[in-house]
C-alpha cells in the first residue's frame, strides 16, 4: 500500500456501499414517483450524492451525460447560495447551461443535508423535462440560434425554502411551459427523491458521527483517485490525437471539426480540444460541463469502469476547451443539441484518440447521435395539448472480439424507448414500424451494430415535428480496417405515398396521416473484414441483417461462394430495403 | 387434490435436493445431492432414503408438491426449444431491440441476453388493433396461412403469437392460432393474450416467447418425474410451485412454464412466512443465504410482496412473482483487497467446490465462512457435516497472508472486516426490499434461513433496527416445507388503460366476473370445495400520465360508483405509504384488472413434541467468540437439546444440523413450541 489511508479499508467499503445505496434509493424513488414517461419509462434522469464541499461522492447510473455534468450544477448552486444563505428544507433548482446546467430541458435540483445543525452533504438529481417552453413544443428545437429561443432559463433559485414550496418560482416556471401539470408532477418527484436521499444520509451521519463520516467520504474520493491514477499509470505516455466532424449546425454551417489531443503523462491525462470549430449559430454548442462529461465518460470506459465514479476519479484528468468554441461556448449561444449531439462527437474523438493507446479497449465509431424527435400539438381525443419527446438508438461500434450491439443507445445516452402501446395510448400517434436496418453496420472482423428504423404516423390532427440528429452525411468511423457505418436519414411520407427526405435538424407541421420514418446510423466495424469468420457472415445472412449483395461487396465473392446458396438466403423475408 | 395421507414436498436446489414429509403430524427431513443432468433421479434417491429412514408408505402419499429449477436453468443457460414468433407487421425486431438500453453503460464488452427467438424465426402478419381494442387493419389471413406453410417446413417445436394491443382485443391472436392449427402446424402455440395480457409489447412478447420456448423443456421433465414417482408407487398428482408462491397442477405448469421461474425461492419465502406466522409475526423480511448468494424478500400481513417487473437472467419476465432480491454474498464469497486498497467481498465465490478453505477441499481463497470460523462462530470440530474436515491453522495462515498483513490488522480484525463488508452489501439488499419500497424495517421481523443466513441475521437486524429475528427449526429445508403449506393460486389479468373517472362500474364487474368464473372452474377441476375457494380482486392504478402502477385491492361485493371512490381513496393512501405523498386532486387512471383465485390448503400441524429438560443440559461447550473486536466467553448450545420454551441471553451460539445461529451479547432468545428460535434484538 503506497498511501496511508486515515479511514480503514473496511470502513471505506462499508460507507461506500452506504453512499451508493443512498443514490440508488433516490433513483428508485424518482423513477417511481416521476410524472412523465420521460422519467418513468425512458429514465432520462440521474441522482447523485455530494459532500459539503460540493464534490461528488456517489451516483446512480442511468445517463452518462448527466453524471459528469451534474457536479457543475451543484457547484453553481453553492456558488450562488453559499452555506450561510442555506437552511434545512431548502432546495435549489437550476437549468441555465451557462450557470451550471447542460441544456434547458434538464432541470437539476440540489438539496442541502444537515446534521446537528451543520451542513454535511448535498443530494442532487437531474431530470429531462418534456417541455420547458421556448419556440417549439418539447423544447428540443432544431432551429434556435440563441438560448432565448430554447425555453425558460433558470439560474440557481430556491424552489423550496425551509420545506415550503416557493410558489412564486413555481408560478413563474409553470406559466412558461406547455404542460404545466406534468412539470409540477415531475418537480415534486425530484423534490421527493432528494428528500429520500437527505433522510438516508442523515441516518448515516447519525450512525457514524459527522467527523467520521466526513473522513470516510474524503477517503471514498481518494480511493477512486488512487485506482484511476494506477490505471492511467499503466498506459503508455505520449500524445495522441483524433479529429472528426459534426455534420452541420442546423443553421447553414456544415462540417464543423471536433478535434482532440490527448496527453498521457505518468498518472495524469490532459485532454485538449484546440482545433475544434468556433461556437456556431445553430443549437449544437456544447457547454463545458457537457464536454467534460463526455470526456470523463470515455476515460472511464477505457480504464476500469468498475472504479466507483466520483470526484476523485476525475482529479487526474485535465480538460482544456477553447473559449468561444463549439465545445465551450459563450452566451447566448444555442445549446440544446450540444448535450445531445455534440457530446456524442466529443466521445467519438476521445475514444478515437485512445484507439492508438488501448486498441483492445475502445470501440469503433458508434451511431454518434441521439436522433431526437419531438411531436407536439393538441390531442383530438381529449382536446388537451401534448408534447412527446424521444430519442432513438442505433448501432454500437464493433469491438475487439465482438460485433457491436444492434439498435441500442450509445455512449452519452442510455434512455429506454417508449413502448408503442404506451405511446399510442398516451399520444395521438401511431408507431407503424420499429425494426433493425439491414446492411447498416460497417463491415469488419467484428462488424458495427445495426441502426434502427422507426416510423411514426400522426393521427387525426396536425402535429409539429422537430428532428435534431446528426451522422446523416459523415458516417461513423471504422477502426483498424473496419468499414464505416451507414449514415442515418429521416423521410417524410405523405398519406398519398409521396416521400421526401427531411433535413436532419429541422421543424415541420405534419398534417393528419403523415408518417416520419427515422433511420438511425449503423456503427463502424472493427478490424479487417477479410478476417471475419464465415460463420458470422452466414449468421447475418440467415437473419437478414446482411444482404447477399452487400456481403459480396464487403467480404468478397470467395467468402460468400464458400457459404453457398442455400445458406445465404434469409429464411424469413430477409432485409427490407429502406423504401 | 386431496390432503389426506402423507404429504411430500421436494425442492431441488443447485447442490441439494431437499425432501420434507409430514406423516400423521410428524415432520421428517431428508437431504440428498442434486443430480443436475437428470433432476428426477435425485428426487427418486431422496424418496428411497426417506422411506428407509421413516418407513413412509408411498401408496399413502396424498399430496406431492415440487419446487423446480428446470425452467430457471433453461433460461440461464439458454437451453430451450426452437421457437418461432408471429407478430404484427413492422414489429418483428421489437423482441430483439427490447427497451433499446444497453445493459451496462460503461462496459464496452456488455451484451444483451440472447434473443429468445432468432430473427429468421420471427414472422410478421399485417393486422392492427388500436389502443381501445378496435380493429384498424383486419388480420391478413392469407399472410397467416403463408406463415403456417413456412412454420410447417421449419424445425420449430413451439410458436409464440404476440400482436400489438392483444390485451385489449385478443381476436386476432386467437384467429392466428386457429389458422395455424387448421393449416397443420403441430408445434404448440402460446398466445400473449393468455400468457400476459398486459400493456408493453416488448415485455409481453418476451414473456410469451419464453413461455413457448420452455414448454417442451417443462413437458419432458415433468413427464420423466411423473413416471419416476409413479414407478415408486406414488399415486397422488404432481403439484408444482409457481413464482407467485402458489401451487398449480403439473398439467397447468406444462402450459405455463414461465410462471415457475422462481419456483424454489418462492417456496422458501412461503415457508418462512408460514413459520413466522406460527410465531405471530405477519410482517417479515426473509433472508436466505447459501453458498453463493443471498435472497431477500418482504412479507406484509402474511402475504409475500409480489412484483410484475422481476428480471430472470436479465430477461424482464412480467408475470407475478414473489419479489425476491438477490445479492452475490454467500458463505463462499471470496474476500480480497483491490488495487485501491479497499477490502472487498465477492462477487466471486468459491461455491461448494472447492468451497471455503475450511472445507478442506482445496479452497485457497479467504471466504465469509472462513471468517466466521476464525471468529469462533463456527465449530471446527463439528463443522457442517462429518464428511468435511477443518484445518484452522491453514485458514489463519491464508487470512494472514492475503488480508491481515496487507491491512495491517490482526487475523481476527481482518475476519471481522470481511463480515462487516459482507453485511454492508446484504444490508443494501434488505433496504432495497424494505426502505426503497416504503417499508420501515422497525415494523418487521427478520426470518433467517439457508446454511449461512442465521450466522449473519442478528448483526443485520441490529444495523437495521429490526426488533426480532426468527430462525425456523427447518432453516435448511424451508423451501421444501413451503411446498407443503402453500395455497393453490391462479392469477388472471388484463390491461385496460382508461380514466378511472370514466370507467363504467359494470365493465369492471363483467371482467372480474369472468376472471372469477375461470378461477372457479379451474379450482373445481382440482377438486377444491367452494368453502376452500377465495377470490382476491385488485386493480393497478396510477396518476394519469404516470407509467408505474400500484395494485389496490377491490372490496368484496358488487362494484358501484361508491366502490370506485373507495378504491381511488385506497390508491391515494397506498401512494402516500409507498412514496410519502399523494396527489388527491390529480386524475387517476386504470391500467390493469387482476383477480387471484386461491384454493386454501389445509396445513399440517407442525408442533413438535415438547422437548423436556434444562437449558443448561443443552450447553455443549463454552468457547471464545469475537464480537466487533471483543472476545467473549460464549456458550454453545445444541439446538436439538434446547427444551421447548427455553430462554437464555447472548452472547450465544446455537449449533444445529442445518445451520448455526449467532446470538449477539445482550440479545435474548426463546424457543417457541414449534422449535423456532426467536431472538429479541434490542437496541
Amino acid at each position: 500500500m503506497s498511501d496511508d489511508p486515515v479511514v480503514d479499508p473496511v470502513t471505506l467499503e462499508v460507507t461506500r456501499n452506504a453512499a451508493a445505496a443512498v443514490c440508488e434509493e433516490m433513483n428508485a424513488n424518482l423513477i417511481r414517483t416521476g410524472y412523465s414517461p420521460n422519467i418513468k419509462e425512458r429514465r432520462d434522469c440521474s441522482c447523485a450524492l455530494f459532500d459539503a464541499d460540493a464534490e461528488m461522492i456517489a451516483q446512480a447510473e442511468n445517463m452518462p451525460v448527466h453524471l459528469g455534468s451534474m457536479p457543475f450544477s451543484v457547484r453553481a448552486a453553492v456558488d450562488r447560495f453559499p452555506r450561510e444563505s442555506l437552511a434545512p428544507g431548502d432546495a435549489i433548482l437550476l437549468n441555465d447551461p451557462f450557470y451550471g446546467g447542460a441544456h434547458l430541458p434538464d432541470l437539476t435540483l440540489v438539496t442541502p443535508v444537515y446534521h446537528d445543525g451543520e451542513l454535511v452533504a448535498f443530494t442532487a438529481n437531474r431530470a429531462h423535462h418534456a417541455d420547458v417552453g421556448g419556440s417549439h413544443a418539447g423544447s428540443v428545437s432544431a432551429d434556435s440560434t440563441e438560448i432565448y429561443q430554447e425555453g425558460l432559463r433558470i439560474p440557481p433559485v430556491k424552489l423550496f425554502e425551509a420545506g415550503e414550496p416557493n410558489e412564486a418560482v413555481f408560478d413563474m416556471i409553470l406559466s412558461n411551459v406547455r404542460t404545466p401539470d406534468e412539470r409540477r408532477g415531475d418537480l415534486r418527484a425530484q423534490e421527493a427523491a432528494n428528500e429520500t436521499g437527505r433522510r438516508r444520509f442523515a441516518e448515516l451521519a447519525e450512525r457514524y458521527g459527522t467527523a467520521e463520516l466526513t473522513a470516510a467520504l474524503e477517503e471514498i474520493k481518494n480511493y477512486s483517485e488512487r485506482r484511476m491514477r494506477s490505471e492511467i499509470e499503466s498506459l503508455p505516455d505520449g500524445e495522441y490525437s483524433f479529429a472528426d466532424v459534426l455534420d452541420d449546425d442546423g443553421a447553414g454551417t456544415v462540417d464543423l471539426p471536433v478535434e482532440v489531443a490527448l496527453t498521457i503523462d505518468g498518472d495524469e491525462i490532459r485532454v485538449d480540444f484546440a482545433g475544434t470549430a468556433d461556437q456556431t449559430a445553430g443549437p449544437v454548442n456544447a457547454v463545458f460541463a457537457v464536454t467534460a462529461s463526455a470526456t470523463y465518460y470515455a476515460v472511464r470506459c477505457v480504464t476500469d469502469p468498475e472504479i466507483p465514479p466520483n470526484h476523485g476519479c476525475y482529479r487526474p484528468v485535465t480538460i482544456d476547451a477553447p473559449e468561444g468554441s463549439l465545445v465551450n461556448p459563450d452566451p447566448p449561444a444555442a445549446v440544446v443539441g450540444g448535450n445531445l449531439e455534440t457530446s456524442q462527437r466529443v466521445t467519438d474523438v476521445v475514444l478515437g484518440a485512445f484507439a492508438e493507446v488501448v486498441p483492445e479497449r475502445v470501440v469503433a465509431g458508434s451511431q454518434g447521435t441521439m436522433n431526437n424527435v419531438t411531436f407536439g400539438g393538441r390531442d383530438p381525443r381529449s382536446d388537451e395539448p401534448y408534447a412527446f419527446y424521444e430519442t432513438q438508438g442505433g448501432g454500437f461500434g464493433g469491438r475487439a472480439g465482438k460485433d457491436g450491439l444492434d439498435g441500442v443507445h450509445v455512449h452519452m445516452s442510455n434512455t429506454m424507448n417508449t413502448p408503442a402501446e404506451v405511446l399510442e395510448t398516451a399520444y395521438p400517434l401511431r408507431v407503424a414500424r420499429y425494426e433493425l436496418r439491414a446492411d447498416s453496420g460497417g463491415a469488419g472482423e467484428f462488424r458495427g451494430g445495426l441502426g434502427l428504423r422507426r416510423d411514426i404516423t400522426v393521427r387525426d390532427h396536425t402535429a409539429t415535428f422537430s428532428l435534431l440528429a446528426d451522422r446523416q452525411t459523415h458516417r461513423p468511423y471504422g477502426l483498424f480496417g473496419g468499414g464505416d457505418g451507414e449514415s442515418g436519414s429521416a423521410v417524410r411520407i405523405d398519406p398519398d405515398g409521396d416521400a421526401e427526405r427531411l433535413p436532419q435538424k429541422s421543424t415541420h407541421a405534419l398534417p393528419p396521416g403523415t408518417t416520419v420514418s427515422i433511420r438511425t446510423p449503423g456503427a463502424g466495424g472493427y478490424g479487417d473484414p477479410s478476417a471475419r469468420s464465415t460463420a458470422a457472415i452466414e449468421r447475418d445472412l440467415r437473419a437478414g441483417k446482411l444482404s447477399v449483395e452487400r456481403a459480396r461487396e464487403a467480404y468478397g465473392d470467395a467468402a460468400i461462394d464458400e457459404i453457398g446458396e442455400p445458406n445465404t438466403d434469409p429464411e424469413n423475408g430477409g432485409e427490407r430495403p429502406d423504401e | 387434490m386431496s390432503s389426506d395421507g402423507a404429504r411430500v414436498g421436494v425442492d431441488i436446489g443447485g447442490t441439494f435436493t431437499d425432501l420434507v414429509t409430514v406423516t400423521d403430524g410428524t415432520l421428517d427431513v431428508t437431504k440428498t445431492s442434486s443430480t443436475p443432468d437428470a433432476p428426477e433421479v435425485g428426487v427418486t434417491e431422496g424418496l428411497e432414503r426417506t422411506r428407509e429412514a421413516t418407513g413412509i408408505r408411498f401408496d399413502d402419499v396424498g399430496f406431492f408438491a415440487h419446487g423446480t429449477t428446470v425452467a430457471t436453468n433453461a433460461v440461464l443457460e439458454g437451453d430451450w426449444a426452437e421457437t418461432a414468433l408471429v407478430t404484427t407487421e413492422g414489429f418483428r425486431d421489437a423482441l430483439e431491440i427490447g427497451r433499446q438500453a444497453r445493459p451496462d453503460i460503461y462496459d464496452f464488452q456488455t451484451e444483451k441476453p440472447p434473443t429468445v427467438v432468432p430473427r429468421h424465426r420471427r414472422y410478421e402478419v399485417p393486422e392492427r388493433v388500436d389502443e381501445r381494442g378496435d380493429v384498424s387493419t383486419p388480420l391478413d389471413e392469407a399472410a397467416v396461412r403463408d406463415v403456417a406453410a413456412r412454420l410447417a417446413a421449419a424445425d420449430v417445436s413451439s410458436v409464440a403469437v404476440s400482436l400489438l394491443f392483444s390485451y385489449e382485443n385478443d381476436a386476432h391472436e386467437r384467429r392466428v392460432r386457429e389458422i395455424l392449427e387448421s393449416e397443420g402446424v403441430e408445434a404448440s402455440v402460446s398466445l400473449s393474450s393468455d400468457v400476459l395480457p398486459e400493456i408493453r409489447e416488448y415485455e409481453r412478447t418476451l414473456t410469451t416467447t419464453l413461455n413457448a420456448a420452455l414448454k417442451p423443456v417443462m413437458d419432458r421433465y415433468l413427464g420423466n418425474l411423473e413416471s419416476e414417482i409413479a414407478d415408486l408407487g406414488i399415486r397422488s398428482d404432481l403439484e408444482i410451485m409457481q413464482s407467485n408462491g402458489g401451487i398449480i397442477t403439473a398439467d397447468v405448469a406444462r402450459t405455463r412454464p414461465v410462471n415457475t421461474l422462481l419456483s424454489g425461492p418462492a417456496a422458501g419465502v412461503q415457508g418462512a412466512s408460514y413459520v413466522a406466522g406460527l410465531a405471530g409475526v405477519e410482517d417479515l423480511i426473509t433472508m436466505d443465504m447459501g453458498g453463493t448468494s443471498c435472497d431477500v424478500s418482504l412479507v406484509e400481513g402474511g402475504d409475500p410482496m409480489v412484483a410484475t417487473d422481476v428480471e430472470v437472467g436479465e430477461y424482464p419476465v412480467n408475470v407475478p412473482m414473489i419479489d425476491v432480491h438477490t445479492v452475490g454474498a454467500g458463505g463462499g464469497s471470496i474476500a480480497w483487497i483491490d488495487d485501491g486498497d479497499a477490502l472487498r467481498v465477492g462477487p466471486r465465490s468459491a461455491g461448494a467446490e472447492p468451497g471455503p478453505i475450511c472445507y478442506g477441499r482445496g479452497g485457497t481463497r479467504p471466504t465469509i465462512t472462513d471468517a466466521q470460523l476464525l471468529l469462533g462462530r463456527l465449530n471446527p470440530d463439528a463443522f457442517l457435516s462429518d464428511e468435511l474436515s477443518v484445518d484452522v491453522d491453514r485458514v489463519e495462515a491464508i487470512f494472514e497472508r492475503e488480508l491481515a498483513d496487507p491491512l495491517g490488522k490482526s487475523v481476527e480484525a481482518a475476519a471481522q472486516g470481511v463480515l462487516d463488508v459482507a453485511n454492508a452489501s446484504m444490508e443494501r439488499a434488505l433496504r432495497v426490499v424494505s426502505v426503497e419500497r416504503g417499508h420501515d424495517p422497525r415494523d418487521f421481523g427478520l426470518v433467517a434461513f439457508g446454511g449461512a443466513g442465521p450466522l449473519h441475521a442478528t448483526a443485520l437486524a441490529a444495523e437495521l433496527d429490526v426488533p426480532r429475528v426468527l430462525v425456523p427449526r427447518t432453516a435448511g429445508v424451508l423451501s421444501a416445507l413451503g411446498l407443503l403449506i402453500s395455497d393453490v393460486l391462479y392469477d388472471y389479468s388484463t390491461s385496460r388503460v382508461r380514466s378511472w373517472e370514466a370507467v363504467d362500474p359494470t365493465d369492471l364487474r363483467v371482467t372480474f366476473d369472468e376472471f372469477v368464473a375461470r378461477g372457479r372452474e379451474q379450482l373445481a377441476d382440482e377438486n377444491l370445495s367452494a368453502s376452500q375457494t377465495r377470490f382476491e380482486r385488485s386493480v393497478d392504478l396510477r396518476y394519469a400520465g404516470q407509467s408505474f402502477e400500484l395494485s389496490v385491492p377491490v372490496p368484496e361485493g358488487p362494484i358501484d360508483s361508491q366502490t370506485k371512490a373507495t378504491i381511488r381513496d385506497r390508491f391515494h393512501a397506498r401512494h402516500r405509504q409507498r412514496y410519502g405523498h399523494a396527489y388527491e386532486d390529480e386524475p387517476v387512471e386504470l391500467v390493469t384488472l387482476r383477480t387471484r383465485a386461491r384454493g386454501v390448503v389445509e396445513t399440517p400441524d407442525l408442533r413438535q413434541d415438547a422437548v423436556i429438560g434444562e437449558v443448561a443440559d443443552a450447553v455443549a461447550e463454552e468457547r471464545p467468540v469475537h464480537f466487533d473486536g471483543d472476545v467473549r466467553d460464549t456458550r454453545v448450545y445444541r439446538r436439538e437439546r434446547l427444551p421447548t420454551g427455553a430462554a437464555f441471553t447472548g452472547p450465544a451460539v446455537v449449533e444445529g444440523a442445518e445451520s448455526t445461529v449467532v446470538v449477539r451479547p445482550d440479545q435474548t432468545v426463546e424457543v417457541d413450541e414449534y422449535g423456532t428460535l426467536v431472538v429479541e434484538v434490542g437496541q
